[in-house]
């Protein structure tokens, strides 16, 4: 194949992956520092109900 | 608390420096000898020297070339020149209406102030540059209105509009996803897609980026302010799939603007978004009170609401700011 090509789609890779763990880590950290405490009662009782609607 | 306060000085600070970085690129001047030049209304350039200059040398149409920068053979037909009272002001009236979108040179030979020649000038007429940001920002914001004038983005926009508060934080909000994510995309295509010959990955970086930003908000606003967050409900995470915010990238890379139009055009279309969603709250909060069809009630009401704005709105087409 054209080696051309293939730059371009290593290039298209490469950017996409750097994109992808930059705003990973970003987010994680900004989750991390945003952390909203919501009461584990919310969840449990949820589960429990029927869930229909 | 003092924290807060060296915060707030450094903000302060950095708008400061930006707003005097735009002055100085705006008003340059280019030759000791001239003070200022300018276009004046369509078909004139005003030219202001430090000294008076002498009249016979000032309206000798012979001593002057004008032409546009990208084209220097063709030389700018000069009408008339008029000298002011106090020999300061040379004012050049062109026979033609002048493309004040590029910028012009003017040549002036042996130019004699007081019997003596001060020397030739070379000199850059241009629009001032915080005119073109300024257009470009009431452009988006008013005259090509994307919601109004280019039906993007409908989808939050009738979502929102029901309450002015929610209409409100909801344009805050889009306001400032936009210019994040405009800023990124920005910075993104002009740095890394464009010089790596990965334009054909636009669109996909685009929205990558636009719900990012829109997952970052979301985490922060939770934490920061859950009633508002409760209040805007599904439409937040609806930000990623409005159309505004995926074209105001793709513009920006069609039209190569720089930082400071790319910054001013997505202020414009978050703020002109903010404007539609006020408008169309303001309106809407008043047919709940109206005696309207039951037919029409909710919805189609609001689209025909939305159909006269737009009317409206056509009112500023063809505008153009300085």
């Amino acid at each position: 194949m054209d080696p051309v090509l293939i730059k371009m789609a290593i290039g298209g890779l490469v950017l996409l992956g750097c994109i992808g763990l930059f705003f990973g880590i970003g987010l994680a950290l900004a989750a991390h520092r945003f952390a909203v405490q919501v009461n584990p009662k919310v969840e449990e009782v949820l589960e429990v109900l029927a869930g229909a609607q | 608390m003092g924290r807060i306060k060296y915060h707030k000085a450094a903000g302060l600070g950095a708008i400061l420096l930006a707003v005097l970085l735009l002055l100085a690129t705006g008003c340059q001047s280019q030759h000791r000898f001239i003070k200022k030049t300018a276009f004046k209304g369509t078909k004139a350039i005003i030219i202001t020297f430090a000294a008076p200059v002498d009249e016979t040398w000032a309206t000798d149409i012979s001593n002057y070339r004008v032409y546009e920068k990208p084209d220097p053979d063709i030389q700018l037909k000069i009408g008339s020149i008029v000298l002011s009272n106090d020999g300061r002001t040379v004012t050049l009236h062109f026979e033609e209406a002048l493309n004040q979108n590029q910028p012009h040179m003017v040549t002036m030979d042996n130019i004699m102030s007081e019997g003596k020649s001060v020397g030739s000038a070379f000199v850059k007429v241009k629009k001032l540059y915080l005119g073109v940001l300024f257009s470009v920002l009431i452009g988006a914001m008013l005259i090509h209105n994307f919601v109004f004038t280019k039906y993007l983005g409908l989808c939050v926009f009738f979502g929102t509009s029901q309450k002015k508060s929610t209409a409100v934080g909801m344009g805050i909000t889009f306001t400032i996803v936009m210019v994040i994510s405009a800023m990124m995309s920005w910075a993104l295509y002009q740095f890394v897609l464009k010089p790596y010959h990965l334009d054909y990955l636009q669109i996909i970086v685009f929205i990558g980026l636009v719900s990012l930003s829109v997952q970052a908000v979301d985490t922060i606003l939770r934490k920061i302010n859950p009633m508002l967050f409760k209040a805007f409900g599904v439409y937040l995470v609806l930000v990623i799939a409005n159309c505004i915010i995926l074209a105001v990238p793709l513009i920006l890379a069609d039209n190569e603007y720089n930082a400071w139009e790319s910054l001013m055009l997505a202020l414009g279309a978050g703020l002109g978004f903010l404007v539609a969603l006020f408008l169309m709250s303001s309106a809407r909060e008043r047919l709940e009170l109206a005696n309207v069809p039951p037919t029409y009630r909710g919805l189609p009401i609001a689209f025909v609401v939305a159909g006269l704005f737009a009317l409206a709105f056509l009112g500023f087409s063809g505008m153009s700011l300085f």
